[in-house]
């Protein structure tokens, strides 16, 4: 199971990783009780910093999704994260609907793009 | 029955040695560059056309290296054998695999600086499975090795006498310990993954990464029974009663050198057969990480351990 990181894309190193795990797991490819590589593994392998991937890992268990126990590294705990109400939803979505549109997409091409990303993450044909 | 004589073992020494180094140059290290295919030399990405310039071809230069490393040793043995050195015949070995080494090391570390200065750089895939030292190290043979050792003090040193030469025995325990580390390095290393083919390449890793503990693992048990050996032919009890004692560890020793020369030659062609068409590490790097064929961790450790190694050989050339 692996993640891509890009220098191209805007996100930062360590919010790039929270994404990819949640994508992941929203996929069902990290199920609950799965063990992740440590703070250590990770950063060496990345040749990043120690700090930038406990952040990322911190971030996933403030969001409900890990478990980071010392000594025993980060478990998928959870499918469903902390709850975040519609509307904090919401927000995130136009933000995001904004940048397509002012990118010169039709609402068309905008929708056939949801869409195939919607499959994608349920590729699995699970429940989310 | 008497056990063998110090001239038998060197000459088993050397016939073992002499025909797996000549193999070994045959066999792997004269198309070591071409091992990733033409797009490749030494795991250096290369424009098309690099091998069609004959005259200043880097290949010829690799070749010629190898040969005048290979005629040094030669060289040096036909003397040894020559004048009938036989106490210089372990420093030969010794030295041999210290020059080759270093020579390889050199070469790569030319080749790099002229060939690889600007390597691309490409997006880097993160595997999500976590390595565990338990999963690559086997505790209970470590501890197994460390009480060979061990023994092999307290016989030397409750026996030996103010006769027997230290030096020895501490560079085999260097050696012998000093593999450890290196093994924890070994697993804790990784190069980056690219996003093409990014399980193969995984898989190609972890390949190397246990054919490096193999043999890291063959190499330190090679030299706990010479050690022991040692020990019990200058502090063990007198080996005139036990002749077959020292046959036996130096069956055993033989017996181990054929299994690392077996699991060296079986780890280069999994290599070869895995990495053919995969992109070698250090000939990319990633956003966050230069291209480097070793990592700093693994560089520090070889440095220290291979140094030590120095240090004892000219020490007891001194």
């Amino acid at each position: 199971m692996f993640l891509t990181l890009d220098a191209s894309d805007k996100r930062p190193i360590y919010q790039q990783i929270a994404d990819g795990i949640k994508a992941l797991i929203a996929r069902g490819d990290l199920r609950e009780g799965m063990v992740l590589p440590s703070v250590r593994q990770v950063s060496g392998d990345l040749g990043v910093n120690l700090n930038t991937i406990a952040v990322a890992y911190r971030q996933l268990q403030e969001d409900g999704f890990v478990t980071v126990r010392h000594g025993a590294g980060a478990t998928v705990s959870a499918r469903r994260g902390r709850p975040l109400s519609q509307e904090a939803l919401l927000k995130t979505l136009r933000t995001a609907l904004t940048e397509w549109i002012l990118a010169g997409f039709s609402d068309r091409e905008i929708a056939a793009a949801v869409r195939q990303e919607l499959a994608s993450a349920r590729r699995k044909g699970e429940i989310l | 029955m008497t056990g063998p004589g110090y001239e038998t073992l060197m000459l088993l020494c050397i016939g073992l040695i002499v025909p797996v180094r000549i193999y070994s140059l045959i066999r792997y290290a004269w198309n070591l560059p071409l091992r990733n295919g033409p797009g490749f030399f030494l795991g250096v990405e290369v424009p098309p056309g690099f091998y069609d310039a004959p005259r200043t071809s880097w290949l010829r230069r690799y070749h010629h290296v190898l040969l005048a490393e290979h005629a040094i040793e030669g060289c040096i043995l036909t003397v040894l054998l020559a004048l009938a050195k036989w106490q210089y015949v372990p420093m030969w070995a010794g030295g041999s695999a210290v020059l080759f080494v270093g020579t390889m090391f050199l070469f790569m570390a030319w080749t790099r600086h002229s060939l690889g200065a600007a390597p691309p750089v490409r997006p880097v895939a993160l595997a999500l499975k976590t390595r565990r030292l338990g999963d690559y190290i086997s505790w209970p043979l470590e501890a197994l090795a460390a009480a060979l050792v061990a023994f092999s003090w307290w016989l030397l040193l409750r026996y030996g006498g103010t006769h027997v030469d230290l030096l020895n025995p501490l560079e085999m325990t260097w050696i012998v310990l000093g593999l450890l580390p290196g093994k924890i390095v070994t697993v804790r290393s990784s190069w980056p993954l690219p996003v093409e083919r990014t399980e193969e390449h995984y898989q190609c890793q972890d390949a190397a990464r246990r054919n490096g503990v193999r043999t890291l693992d063959a190499f330190g048990w090679f030299f706990a029974i010479i050690l022991l050996g040692y020990a019990l032919r200058h502090g063990g009890p007198s080996t005139s009663s036990l002749p077959g004692l020292i046959w036996l560890i130096a069956g055993a020793a033989l017996a181990t050198m054929i299994y690392l020369m077996a699991t060296v030659f079986q780890g280069q062609r999994q290599m070869a057969r895995m990495g053919r068409d995969l992109r070698p590490a250090g000939s990319w790097a990633t956003p966050f990480r230069g291209a480097s064929w070793l990592s700093r961790p693994g560089l520090i450790w070889f440095a220290v351990w291979f140094g030590g190694i120095l240090v004892f050989l000219l020490y007891s050339l001194l």
